[in-house]
Protein backbone atom coordinates (compact mmCIF):
# COMPACT_ATOMS: atom_id res chain seq x y z
CA UNK A 1 0.00 0.00 0.00
CA UNK A 2 1.53 3.39 -1.14
CA UNK A 3 0.06 5.05 2.09
CA UNK A 4 1.97 2.93 4.38
CA UNK A 5 5.01 3.59 2.53
CA UNK A 6 4.35 7.02 2.97
CA UNK A 7 3.77 7.28 6.55
CA UNK A 8 6.75 4.92 7.43
CA UNK A 9 8.91 7.37 5.25
CA UNK A 10 7.24 10.40 6.98
CA UNK A 11 8.01 8.55 10.37
CA UNK A 12 11.43 7.99 9.72
CA UNK A 13 12.67 11.45 8.53
CA UNK A 14 11.15 13.17 11.28
CA UNK A 15 13.34 9.98 13.29
CA UNK A 16 16.33 11.79 11.26
CA UNK A 17 15.48 15.01 12.03
CA UNK A 18 15.05 14.49 15.36
CA UNK A 19 18.61 12.44 15.49
CA UNK A 20 20.05 15.82 13.59
CA UNK A 21 18.42 18.45 15.62
CA UNK A 22 20.06 16.68 18.94
CA UNK A 23 23.38 15.79 17.36
CA UNK A 24 23.58 19.60 15.86
CA UNK A 25 22.30 20.71 19.56
CA UNK A 26 24.70 18.69 21.32
CA UNK A 27 27.79 19.88 19.22
CA UNK A 28 26.94 23.37 19.68
CA UNK A 29 26.83 22.98 22.96
CA UNK A 30 30.07 21.15 23.50
CA UNK A 31 31.73 23.60 21.47
CA UNK A 32 30.27 26.12 23.72
CA UNK A 33 31.31 23.76 26.81
CA UNK A 34 35.10 23.34 25.85
CA UNK A 35 35.65 26.75 26.07
CA UNK A 36 34.52 27.16 29.81
CA UNK A 37 35.82 28.04 32.24
CA UNK A 38 38.13 29.65 30.48
CA UNK A 39 42.14 29.26 30.69
CA UNK A 40 44.52 31.68 32.06
CA UNK A 41 45.80 32.83 29.08
CA UNK A 42 47.27 36.44 27.39
CA UNK A 43 49.95 39.08 28.78
CA UNK A 44 46.91 40.63 30.48
CA UNK A 45 49.61 42.72 32.49
CA UNK A 46 52.70 44.67 31.27
CA UNK A 47 56.15 43.47 33.21
CA UNK A 48 56.50 47.02 34.37
CA UNK A 49 53.13 46.64 35.94
CA UNK A 50 53.62 43.40 37.42
CA UNK A 51 54.59 44.50 40.99
CA UNK A 52 51.97 46.82 41.25
CA UNK A 53 49.80 44.15 40.76
CA UNK A 54 51.40 42.39 43.44
CA UNK A 55 51.04 45.43 45.59
CA UNK A 56 47.28 45.85 45.36
CA UNK A 57 46.50 41.61 45.54
CA UNK A 58 48.52 42.11 49.06
CA UNK A 59 46.76 45.57 50.16
CA UNK A 60 43.20 43.59 49.26
CA UNK A 61 44.39 40.70 50.98
CA UNK A 62 45.05 42.94 54.43
CA UNK A 63 41.65 44.66 53.68
CA UNK A 64 39.63 41.60 53.75
CA UNK A 65 41.86 39.95 57.06
CA UNK A 66 40.81 43.56 58.56
CA UNK A 67 37.33 43.04 58.59
CA UNK A 68 37.18 39.63 60.42
CA UNK A 69 36.25 40.01 64.08
CA UNK A 70 39.27 40.52 66.80
CA UNK A 71 39.15 38.06 69.81
CA UNK A 72 36.57 35.46 69.82
CA UNK A 73 33.09 35.19 67.97
CA UNK A 74 30.34 32.88 67.89
CA UNK A 75 29.43 30.79 64.93
CA UNK A 76 25.91 29.05 65.10
CA UNK A 77 24.78 26.48 62.48
CA UNK A 78 21.34 26.24 62.95
CA UNK A 79 21.04 23.38 60.30
CA UNK A 80 23.65 21.23 62.01
CA UNK A 81 22.81 22.25 65.01
CA UNK A 82 25.95 23.39 66.15
CA UNK A 83 27.94 26.16 68.22
CA UNK A 84 31.11 27.02 68.05
CA UNK A 85 33.50 29.69 70.16
CA UNK A 86 35.84 30.55 67.88
CA UNK A 87 39.47 32.66 68.07
CA UNK A 88 40.45 33.55 64.37
CA UNK A 89 40.31 30.12 63.09
CA UNK A 90 40.85 28.37 65.91
CA UNK A 91 37.55 26.51 67.55
CA UNK A 92 38.01 27.45 71.10
CA UNK A 93 34.50 25.54 72.62
CA UNK A 94 32.14 23.80 70.36
CA UNK A 95 28.64 22.32 71.56
CA UNK A 96 25.12 20.45 70.41
CA UNK A 97 22.69 22.83 70.56
CA UNK A 98 18.92 23.05 69.67
CA UNK A 99 17.85 25.90 66.79
CA UNK A 100 14.78 26.83 65.83
CA UNK A 101 11.68 23.94 64.58
CA UNK A 102 10.39 26.19 61.67
CA UNK A 103 6.98 25.41 62.83
CA UNK A 104 4.26 28.20 62.02
CA UNK A 105 1.86 29.47 64.29
CA UNK A 106 -1.05 31.44 63.74
CA UNK A 107 -3.23 33.68 66.39
CA UNK A 108 -6.73 32.67 66.23
CA UNK A 109 -7.96 35.83 65.27
CA UNK A 110 -5.90 35.43 62.42
CA UNK A 111 -4.20 39.35 62.84
CA UNK A 112 -0.56 37.69 64.10
CA UNK A 113 1.67 34.99 62.71
CA UNK A 114 4.69 33.80 63.86
CA UNK A 115 7.40 31.45 62.09
CA UNK A 116 9.70 29.78 64.49
CA UNK A 117 13.16 30.27 62.50
CA UNK A 118 16.17 31.29 64.23
CA UNK A 119 17.56 34.31 63.05
CA UNK A 120 20.25 34.47 60.57
CA UNK A 121 22.60 36.96 59.76
CA UNK A 122 25.27 38.63 61.42
CA UNK A 123 24.45 39.66 65.50
CA UNK A 124 26.42 40.72 68.65
CA UNK A 125 26.03 39.73 72.69
CA UNK A 126 23.36 42.34 74.28
CA UNK A 127 22.93 41.40 77.55
CA UNK A 128 24.64 39.09 79.61
CA UNK A 129 22.23 37.29 82.33
CA UNK A 130 23.01 34.70 85.31
CA UNK A 131 19.99 33.25 86.90
CA UNK A 132 17.18 34.55 83.96
CA UNK A 133 13.71 34.50 84.17
CA UNK A 134 11.75 34.34 80.64
CA UNK A 135 9.23 37.03 80.31
CA UNK A 136 6.66 34.81 78.28
CA UNK A 137 5.61 36.42 75.23
CA UNK A 138 2.07 36.34 73.20
CA UNK A 139 3.41 33.23 70.90
CA UNK A 140 3.85 31.17 74.69
CA UNK A 141 0.11 31.55 75.38
CA UNK A 142 -1.61 31.30 72.06
CA UNK A 143 0.59 27.71 71.33
CA UNK A 144 -0.51 26.19 74.56
CA UNK A 145 -4.28 27.73 74.01
CA UNK A 146 -4.17 29.48 77.26
CA UNK A 147 -5.60 33.09 77.19
CA UNK A 148 -2.84 35.93 77.54
CA UNK A 149 -2.72 37.52 80.89
CA UNK A 150 -3.09 40.97 81.48
CA UNK A 151 -0.95 40.92 84.08
CA UNK A 152 3.13 41.34 83.17
CA UNK A 153 3.67 39.67 86.28
CA UNK A 154 2.30 36.46 84.90
CA UNK A 155 4.29 36.06 82.06
CA UNK A 156 7.26 35.88 84.61
CA UNK A 157 8.77 32.25 84.71
CA UNK A 158 11.99 30.63 86.29
CA UNK A 159 14.13 27.79 85.63
CA UNK A 160 12.96 27.04 81.73
CA UNK A 161 16.13 28.95 80.29
CA UNK A 162 18.70 27.48 82.27
CA UNK A 163 21.77 29.01 84.69
CA UNK A 164 22.82 31.63 82.10
CA UNK A 165 21.63 33.79 78.67
CA UNK A 166 23.14 35.38 76.38
CA UNK A 167 20.57 38.29 74.48
CA UNK A 168 21.12 38.63 71.08
CA UNK A 169 18.20 41.27 70.10
CA UNK A 170 14.87 40.88 69.79
CA UNK A 171 13.83 38.57 72.10
CA UNK A 172 16.41 36.10 71.09
CA UNK A 173 18.65 34.22 73.54
CA UNK A 174 21.42 31.55 73.60
CA UNK A 175 20.20 29.86 76.76
CA UNK A 176 20.39 26.37 78.89
CA UNK A 177 17.16 23.93 78.59
CA UNK A 178 15.31 21.41 80.35
CA UNK A 179 15.25 18.99 77.47
CA UNK A 180 18.80 18.28 77.07
CA UNK A 181 17.41 15.02 75.09
CA UNK A 182 16.41 17.04 72.12
CA UNK A 183 19.70 18.95 71.59
CA UNK A 184 21.09 18.57 68.20
CA UNK A 185 17.24 18.90 67.06
CA UNK A 186 15.79 21.33 65.66
CA UNK A 187 13.13 22.46 68.28
CA UNK A 188 13.32 25.93 69.73
CA UNK A 189 10.91 29.09 68.91
CA UNK A 190 14.15 30.94 67.61
CA UNK A 191 16.62 30.87 70.41
CA UNK A 192 19.21 28.38 70.75
CA UNK A 193 18.96 26.26 73.20
CA UNK A 194 22.60 24.86 75.14
CA UNK A 195 23.59 22.24 77.63
CA UNK A 196 24.65 23.15 81.01
CA UNK A 197 28.23 22.46 81.06
CA UNK A 198 28.96 24.15 77.46
CA UNK A 199 26.61 27.22 78.21
CA UNK A 200 28.32 27.61 81.37
CA UNK A 201 31.51 27.62 79.37
CA UNK A 202 30.57 29.90 76.98
CA UNK A 203 29.44 32.44 78.79
CA UNK A 204 32.65 32.45 81.10
CA UNK A 205 34.52 33.06 77.66
CA UNK A 206 32.41 35.44 75.82
CA UNK A 207 32.54 39.30 76.43
CA UNK A 208 29.75 41.82 75.97
CA UNK A 209 29.85 42.96 72.51
CA UNK A 210 31.01 39.23 70.78
CA UNK A 211 30.00 39.20 67.57
CA UNK A 212 27.90 36.19 66.45
CA UNK A 213 27.25 34.57 63.36
CA UNK A 214 23.85 32.54 62.51
CA UNK A 215 23.54 30.42 59.28
CA UNK B 1 74.13 16.45 15.63
CA UNK B 2 73.96 16.97 19.36
CA UNK B 3 74.98 21.00 18.80
CA UNK B 4 71.45 20.94 17.26
CA UNK B 5 69.51 18.70 20.19
CA UNK B 6 71.04 21.09 22.80
CA UNK B 7 69.97 24.11 20.52
CA UNK B 8 66.59 22.95 20.24
CA UNK B 9 66.55 22.04 24.33
CA UNK B 10 67.70 25.41 25.06
CA UNK B 11 64.79 27.59 22.37
CA UNK B 12 61.61 25.05 23.99
CA UNK B 13 63.08 25.57 27.63
CA UNK B 14 62.90 29.32 26.36
CA UNK B 15 59.65 29.10 25.06
CA UNK B 16 58.17 27.13 27.78
CA UNK B 17 59.74 30.04 30.33
CA UNK B 18 58.42 32.92 28.71
CA UNK B 19 54.70 31.14 28.64
CA UNK B 20 54.63 30.00 32.45
CA UNK B 21 55.07 33.66 32.82
CA UNK B 22 52.77 35.15 30.81
CA UNK B 23 50.39 32.93 32.92
CA UNK B 24 51.65 33.82 35.90
CA UNK B 25 50.91 37.42 35.06
CA UNK B 26 47.66 36.84 34.35
CA UNK B 27 47.01 34.28 37.37
CA UNK B 28 48.06 37.57 39.14
CA UNK B 29 45.43 39.91 37.38
CA UNK B 30 42.62 37.40 37.86
CA UNK B 31 43.34 36.95 41.68
CA UNK B 32 43.23 41.01 41.99
CA UNK B 33 39.97 40.70 40.35
CA UNK B 34 38.85 37.99 42.58
CA UNK B 35 39.94 39.86 45.50
CA UNK B 36 38.22 43.54 44.54
CA UNK B 37 35.14 41.61 44.06
CA UNK B 38 35.43 39.64 47.10
CA UNK B 39 36.58 42.56 49.47
CA UNK B 40 33.18 44.66 48.17
CA UNK B 41 30.98 41.72 49.73
CA UNK B 42 33.33 41.41 52.46
CA UNK B 43 32.73 44.96 53.46
CA UNK B 44 28.78 43.92 53.86
CA UNK B 45 27.74 42.19 56.98
CA UNK B 46 26.62 39.36 55.11
CA UNK B 47 26.83 36.43 54.24
CA UNK B 48 28.02 35.41 50.62
CA UNK B 49 29.08 32.07 48.42
CA UNK B 50 32.63 31.65 46.84
CA UNK B 51 32.21 29.05 43.85
CA UNK B 52 35.69 28.30 42.65
CA UNK B 53 34.80 26.18 39.71
CA UNK B 54 38.70 25.68 38.65
CA UNK B 55 39.27 24.17 42.30
CA UNK B 56 35.55 22.33 42.67
CA UNK B 57 35.01 23.96 45.96
CA UNK B 58 32.01 26.29 47.09
CA UNK B 59 32.43 27.89 50.36
CA UNK B 60 29.99 29.76 52.61
CA UNK B 61 31.79 33.40 53.83
CA UNK B 62 31.34 36.46 55.78
CA UNK B 63 33.39 39.35 56.57
CA UNK B 64 36.30 37.35 54.68
CA UNK B 65 36.33 33.86 56.97
CA UNK B 66 35.22 30.93 55.61
CA UNK B 67 32.98 29.34 57.62
CA UNK B 68 31.66 26.60 55.48
CA UNK B 69 33.23 24.70 52.80
CA UNK B 70 31.95 21.81 50.74
CA UNK B 71 34.36 19.65 48.01
CA UNK B 72 32.20 19.13 44.67
CA UNK B 73 32.77 15.06 43.48
CA UNK B 74 32.14 16.53 40.11
CA UNK B 75 30.66 19.30 37.74
CA UNK B 76 29.68 19.78 34.14
CA UNK B 77 27.97 22.90 32.49
CA UNK B 78 26.23 23.89 29.17
CA UNK B 79 26.56 26.68 27.27
CA UNK B 80 29.12 29.45 28.08
CA UNK B 81 28.77 30.97 31.53
CA UNK B 82 30.79 34.74 31.50
CA UNK B 83 31.14 35.71 35.49
CA UNK B 84 32.57 39.15 35.42
CA UNK B 85 31.12 40.23 38.64
CA UNK B 86 28.41 39.50 41.61
CA UNK B 87 26.22 37.55 41.05
CA UNK B 88 22.73 37.46 43.25
CA UNK B 89 20.61 34.06 44.16
CA UNK B 90 17.23 35.30 42.83
CA UNK B 91 14.91 31.87 43.18
CA UNK B 92 15.22 28.33 44.59
CA UNK B 93 13.31 25.24 43.00
CA UNK B 94 12.47 21.88 43.84
CA UNK B 95 9.82 19.73 42.81
CA UNK B 96 9.08 18.75 46.64
CA UNK B 97 9.81 22.12 48.47
CA UNK B 98 9.94 21.07 51.86
CA UNK B 99 6.71 21.80 53.91
CA UNK B 100 6.49 24.05 57.61
CA UNK B 101 4.73 22.45 60.18
CA UNK B 102 1.92 24.50 61.64
CA UNK B 103 0.97 24.88 65.00
CA UNK B 104 -2.65 24.19 65.94
CA UNK B 105 -2.83 26.25 69.03
CA UNK B 106 -3.41 23.95 72.06
CA UNK B 107 -1.65 21.08 70.85
CA UNK B 108 1.80 22.15 72.17
CA UNK B 109 0.06 21.49 75.74
CA UNK B 110 -0.23 17.46 74.60
CA UNK B 111 3.22 17.51 73.41
CA UNK B 112 4.83 18.36 76.49
CA UNK B 113 3.74 14.77 77.73
CA UNK B 114 7.47 12.99 76.83
CA UNK B 115 5.27 9.73 76.10
CA UNK B 116 3.31 10.90 73.18
CA UNK B 117 6.29 13.82 72.74
CA UNK B 118 6.59 13.68 68.68
CA UNK B 119 9.11 16.51 67.22
CA UNK B 120 7.66 17.92 64.28
CA UNK B 121 9.71 20.96 63.03
CA UNK B 122 12.02 21.61 59.59
CA UNK B 123 14.91 19.72 59.82
CA UNK B 124 18.57 19.38 57.72
CA UNK B 125 16.72 15.85 56.51
CA UNK B 126 14.15 17.38 55.33
CA UNK B 127 15.83 19.48 52.59
CA UNK B 128 15.90 18.40 49.32
CA UNK B 129 18.53 16.51 47.78
CA UNK B 130 18.08 17.84 44.05
CA UNK B 131 17.24 21.31 43.30
CA UNK B 132 17.89 24.41 40.89
CA UNK B 133 19.47 27.98 41.68
CA UNK B 134 18.80 30.55 39.48
CA UNK B 135 20.75 33.44 39.30
CA UNK B 136 20.15 37.53 38.31
CA UNK B 137 22.57 36.79 35.69
CA UNK B 138 20.69 34.12 34.25
CA UNK B 139 23.01 31.46 35.10
CA UNK B 140 20.95 28.35 36.12
CA UNK B 141 23.05 25.80 38.78
CA UNK B 142 21.52 22.43 39.48
CA UNK B 143 22.72 21.22 43.09
CA UNK B 144 22.59 17.39 43.52
CA UNK B 145 24.11 14.66 45.61
CA UNK B 146 25.41 11.65 43.47
CA UNK B 147 22.19 9.72 42.27
CA UNK B 148 22.41 5.92 41.01
CA UNK B 149 19.35 3.44 39.53
CA UNK B 150 16.59 4.92 37.05
CA UNK B 151 16.92 8.69 39.27
CA UNK B 152 20.29 8.62 37.62
CA UNK B 153 19.64 7.96 34.46
CA UNK B 154 16.62 10.09 34.55
CA UNK B 155 19.11 13.02 35.52
CA UNK B 156 21.80 11.69 32.77
CA UNK B 157 19.15 11.70 29.99
CA UNK B 158 17.97 15.50 30.81
CA UNK B 159 21.08 16.13 30.62
CA UNK B 160 22.29 14.54 27.73
CA UNK B 161 18.91 15.18 25.86
CA UNK B 162 16.76 17.62 27.02
CA UNK B 163 19.75 20.42 27.92
CA UNK B 164 21.45 20.41 24.12
CA UNK B 165 18.18 21.18 22.52
CA UNK B 166 16.90 23.53 24.57
CA UNK B 167 20.49 25.18 24.39
CA UNK B 168 20.17 24.84 20.69
CA UNK B 169 17.19 26.89 20.48
CA UNK B 170 17.96 29.26 22.97
CA UNK B 171 21.26 30.00 21.30
CA UNK B 172 18.80 30.65 18.07
CA UNK B 173 16.71 33.20 20.29
CA UNK B 174 20.04 35.06 21.36
CA UNK B 175 19.40 34.09 24.69
CA UNK B 176 22.21 30.80 25.01
CA UNK B 177 21.70 28.81 28.17
CA UNK B 178 24.47 28.94 31.01
CA UNK B 179 23.73 25.85 33.19
CA UNK B 180 25.94 24.35 35.73
CA UNK B 181 25.42 21.03 37.18
CA UNK B 182 27.15 20.45 40.83
CA UNK B 183 26.98 17.21 42.33
CA UNK B 184 28.37 16.22 45.98
CA UNK B 185 29.25 13.03 47.28
CA UNK B 186 26.86 13.45 49.94
CA UNK B 187 23.47 13.72 50.59
CA UNK B 188 23.45 15.45 53.01
CA UNK B 189 25.84 18.54 51.66
CA UNK B 190 23.16 19.19 48.78
CA UNK B 191 20.50 19.49 51.79
CA UNK B 192 23.14 21.87 53.90
CA UNK B 193 23.25 24.26 50.73
CA UNK B 194 19.05 24.01 50.20
CA UNK B 195 19.11 25.36 53.95
CA UNK B 196 22.03 27.90 53.84
CA UNK B 197 21.37 29.59 50.41
CA UNK B 198 18.87 31.71 51.03
CA UNK B 199 17.14 34.19 47.77
CA UNK B 200 19.22 37.23 48.03
CA UNK B 201 22.73 35.55 48.98
CA UNK B 202 25.66 37.32 46.88
CA UNK B 203 28.30 35.27 45.42
CA UNK B 204 30.84 35.02 42.71
CA UNK B 205 31.72 32.21 40.51
CA UNK B 206 35.15 31.70 39.24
Amino acid sequence: MWWRRLIVALLAMAYLEVLVVVGVSYFSGLKQAVVWPPKVEGAAVADKDVLRVQRNIQGLQRRIASLQPRGVYIVVDTGENRIYVKKGNEVVRQAVVSCGSGDVLQDPTGKRKWVFDTPRGEFYVKSKITNPYWVKPDWAFIEEGEPIPKNPDDRVEAGSLGDYALGFGDGFFIHGTLYTRLLGRNVTHGCVRVGDDDLKEIFKIVPLGTKIYIY
Amino acid sequence: MKNAARWILVLLTAVAGAFGQEQDKAALVRTQQELAAESDLAKEPRFYFILDVRRKNLELRVKGMTLRSWKLRSMRFWGKPAFSKTVQLVRRSTLNPPQRNVIKPGEAATAKDPANFELEALELKDMPRSFSLEFDNGLHVSVRAENSGLRGLAEEFAWYGVLPVRNFFRSRNGKPMSELELKFENEKDAQAIYWIFFEGIKGLVY
